[in-house]
């Protein structure tokens, strides 16, 4: 009765690890990255059978969809194979030189040994029934205006650290601008046609339509903002890839106030039920549900579009500056 | 008055408002240095309100959210973290006005909302009574540092930012394991808790070890220090200022949290490793000092060594080295942020930073020649400045713990660091071979140096009120030392 879901788990966790091995040992970066998008397939699957669909979906739509197709765009800039070769050449010349070659990747496999046997020894000897909060965030359910425990846990009980988490969010986009110069690849003025323009068409509404649904369902079920925002996001990315370019009247402060809209309405309920008589972040119990809705929907709109922006990789509005 | 300043929560506002900040200036980065410098001083006018609460009422514990540990996040605010969000605040109010005048206006607009993005990660990461939470504000520093960092532009800087970014994003992974193995052994993430509940078990030993090494990398403790010469000295002069002043510290405040909070009381081979680590990061730092061509690596070197001394604290173990390493904390903030600043300056006035090539600076930036002799002085530990207070407390406690040695390695890190020092000074009042063009400096960026390099010896005079402050709430437990 037990043997097919252990053969299940086991053939999952073997390739999974096979994987891993042969994404990091190939020498060719787009094998890589594509192996490393079956690896997060994979991973969301380890999720489900772990009973964390929250984690399988954010896993399946941000770990395997936006960063294989963000390592993908990264893949496109970085130019001709030949140069990339020669790159990574450099690159070993100067790790030998650095670190001694051979007997400095010995030492390494040794420490990584040591490391690997160490946390071996720290899960094994782990109590089996965790001590966790479950009980406590079970109790407090009721309070916390949602019925879905890792909303409530995301958005009421620990929504500090989401506010703080879509600062790095927020921040990643910066680091990204700030560097700049990297031209955008599909020039605008050739239009994509045949499949792709056919695909963005009819699937962008479906998209849409499901990163609503994922967003108002996160309240009782697996979803919420991160998920709907990589769904999103995933439309925005399709877009692009079509050609689609914001107008310019758009690209500039309305985009960056969309951008910014998730963190600066969290801060400001945050402030706003400070003000009428709590600590930070402290929804009244009452209004809790609608609050939560409401900080998930500017949220999902600002992680869609950062998610949209870093694939697009530049400043929209960098060429009205020049 | 005061009925205001108990009914603001200041803990909140010392971290949203940078955020805040930075968000406006990305919003509308035309005004970028207008809201910048409103944020800065709005940030430290929360600190100063935040440390009347504190001196008044003692230590603060504040429930984000209402729910309270464990179910939700606690800040806490005691001595401790209250002197790190003091210098943040000071090296950055200083920082912000010396950037004003350094940054042309296209990476002005980048620089603002990074920094104060990196302000508000420094504040809620002293703030914080929660591993988890820690994390993500380890998150948030690091990414702002390495950005910043590729602010310079060129191969050098962004392949130095690159190598910045592998090591904390390296360090914030082990942080994150160590924190998963702590919850799965204890069912919390609050250090409060954590504290009564752990025992010395061997997952408790791997997640602390886990942990300390993620933080050491990102403290840069010799031999983990390969990434911070060039990381440092590459970057933009303001940048180089808070990275040496404050980013590479926060990850020390939180590795000496959780030493004094959660760690098993016999440890005593671990505080001796790390006590060994600081010396040789001590000496090598200085040698390699030394051995410098160009005047920012010099100074990053010097950092490494600097940082050699706060660990020197972990085998003395008592109250009196816990104080000296934090006042040498506090005085290398501000003492190198002036340093890193003055270098700035050289590097704008003749257009490089070669020691040999200084050319009689001294007499054509002689606020800036100034500035990095005050810092220098307090750097090696001269009477009357920061730096000698710290040392005379180090020492102290290495009397006092019968523990000698400690107090050799001292003396020698401070004479090697006299000879760098005064290499440099000597070098400014050369004239160089090659005569080179000169470029003016704006007085913003001379004069907020040269108040940083003062406030670094005023440590010196008056170190009465930043010792009394650390005390509050008892941060590093009762009595006379163990």
């Amino acid at each position: 009765m037990t043997l097919l879901p252990l053969i299940f788990d086991g053939v999952l966790g073997f390739t999974l690890l096979w994987l891993a091995w042969q994404l990091l040992g190939s020498p060719d970066l787009f094998r890589a990255i594509v192996l490393f998008i079956a690896f997060g397939l994979l991973m969301a699957l380890i999720w489900v059978r772990l009973d964390a669909p929250d984690v399988a979906l954010a896993e399946a739509a941000i770990g395997a969809g936006l960063t294989g197709a963000l390592l993908l765009a990264a893949l496109a800039r970085l130019g001709p194979p030949s140069e990339t070769a020669s790159l990574d050449n450099q690159g070993d010349r100067a790790s030998v030189a650095e670190g001694g070659g051979l007997p400095f990747r010995r030492w390494l496999v040794a420490l990584h040994l040591v490391l690997a046997c160490g946390l071996g020894y720290a899960v094994m000897s782990l109590p089996s029934a965790a001590p966790g909060l479950s009980d406590a965030v079970a109790n407090s359910l009721a309070l916390s205006g949602v019925s879905n425990p890792v909303t409530a846990v995301l958005l009421n009980f620990r929504a500090y650290d989401t506010l703080l988490e879509m600062g790095v969010l927020l921040l990643a986009l910066l680091a990204v601008w700030s560097l700049g110069s990297t031209p955008d690849a599909p020039p605008d003025d050739q239009p994509v046609g045949g499949v792709l323009a056919l695909l963005a068409r009819l699937l962008t509404p479906l998209l849409l339509l499901v990163a609503g649904y994922l967003l108002w369902v996160g309240g009782r079920a697996p979803g919420g903002a991160f998920q709907a925002g990589s769904v999103l996001g995933a439309a925005g990315v399709l877009l692009v890839l079509a050609g689609w370019r914001l107008g310019r009247r758009f690209a500039q402060l309305p985009l960056r106030i969309m951008l910014v809209a998730g963190l600066v309405l969290f801060m400001a309920v945050g402030l706003f039920v400070m003000l009428v008589g709590g600590d930070f972040l402290t929804y009244p119990h009452a209004s809790a549900g609608g609050l939560i809705l409401l900080i998930e929907a500017a949220a999902t709109l600002s992680i869609g579009m950062i998610l949209a922006a870093l694939f697009l990789g530049i400043r929209p509005d960098s060429r009205a500056d020049q | 008055m005061s009925v205001l300043i108990f009914s603001i929560h200041w803990q909140v506002m010392v971290v949203l408002l940078p955020l805040a900040g930075a968000i406006a200036c990305f919003l509308w980065p035309r005004r970028g240095v207008m809201l910048a410098l409103v944020c800065a001083l709005g940030t430290t006018l929360s600190v100063a309100g935040l440390s009347w609460l504190v001196v008044v009422e003692g230590a603060q514990r504040y429930t984000v959210g209402g729910w309270g540990a464990p179910l939700g996040i606690d800040l806490y605010v005691d001595g401790l973290s209250l002197l790190m969000l003091i210098v943040t605040s000071v090296v950055g109010v200083a920082i912000s006005v010396y950037a004003n005048g350094y940054f042309e206006r296209s990476r002005a607009r980048a620089f603002w909302p990074l920094w104060l993005f990196l302000w508000g990660a420094l504040n809620a990461l002293f703030l914080s009574a929660d591993i988890f939470n820690l994390y993500i504000t380890l998150e948030l520093l690091g990414l702002a540092a390495v950005t910043l960092v590729a602010l310079a532009k060129g191969a050098q800087p962004l392949s130095s930012a690159m190598r910045y970014l592998l090591v904390t994003l390296l360090g914030s992974l082990l942080f994150l394991l160590g924190v998963a193995l702590l919850y799965h052994s204890s069912g919390s993430v609050d250090i409060a808790i954590l504290a009564e509940r752990l025992s010395a078990s061997p997952v408790v030993w791997i997640a602390l070890g886990l942990m300390v090494v993620g933080l050491l990398l990102k403290t840069a403790l010799f031999p983990l220090h390969f990434w911070l010469p060039q990381a440092h000295a590459s970057a933009p002069a303001p940048v180089s200022a808070l990275l040496s002043a404050l980013v590479v510290k926060a990850s020390f405040y939180i590795l000496i949290r959780l030493w004094l909070e959660i760690f098993p009381p016999n440890n005593f081979v671990l505080g001796q490793l790390l006590g060994l680590l600081g010396a040789a990061a001590l000496l090598w730092g200085n040698l390699q000092a030394l051995r410098q061509t160009r005047l920012k690596m010099l100074i990053a070197y010097s950092t490494v060594a600097q940082l050699g001394y706060l660990f020197l604290a972990f085998p003395l173990a008592n109250i009196i080295g816990w104080t000296g390493a934090l006042y040498m904390l506090l005085s290398h903030a501000i003492a190198k942020a002036a340093m890193f600043m003055a270098a700035g300056n050289i590097l704008r006035f003749g257009g490089h930073d070669s020691i040999a090539d200084l050319d009689r600076i001294v007499q054509r930036l002689p606020l800036t020649v100034t500035t990095f002799a005050l810092a220098g002085v307090s750097i090696m530990g001269l009477p009357p400045s920061g730096g000698f207070v710290a040392k005379w407390l180090l020492l102290e406690a290495a009397i006092r713990s019968a523990q000698w040695w400690w107090g050799v390695v001292l003396v020698l890190g401070g004479l090697l660091s006299a000879v760098w020092i005064f290499k440099v000074v000597g070098y400014a009042f050369t004239p160089s071979p090659v005569p080179h063009e000169v470029r003016a400096v704006p007085a913003s960026m001379e004069w907020s140096a040269l108040a940083l390099a003062l406030t670094a010896i005023a440590l010196g005079l008056f170190s009465s009120w930043p010792l009394a402050l650390m005390m509050v709430g008892l941060p590093f437990g009762e009595g006379g030392g163990s």
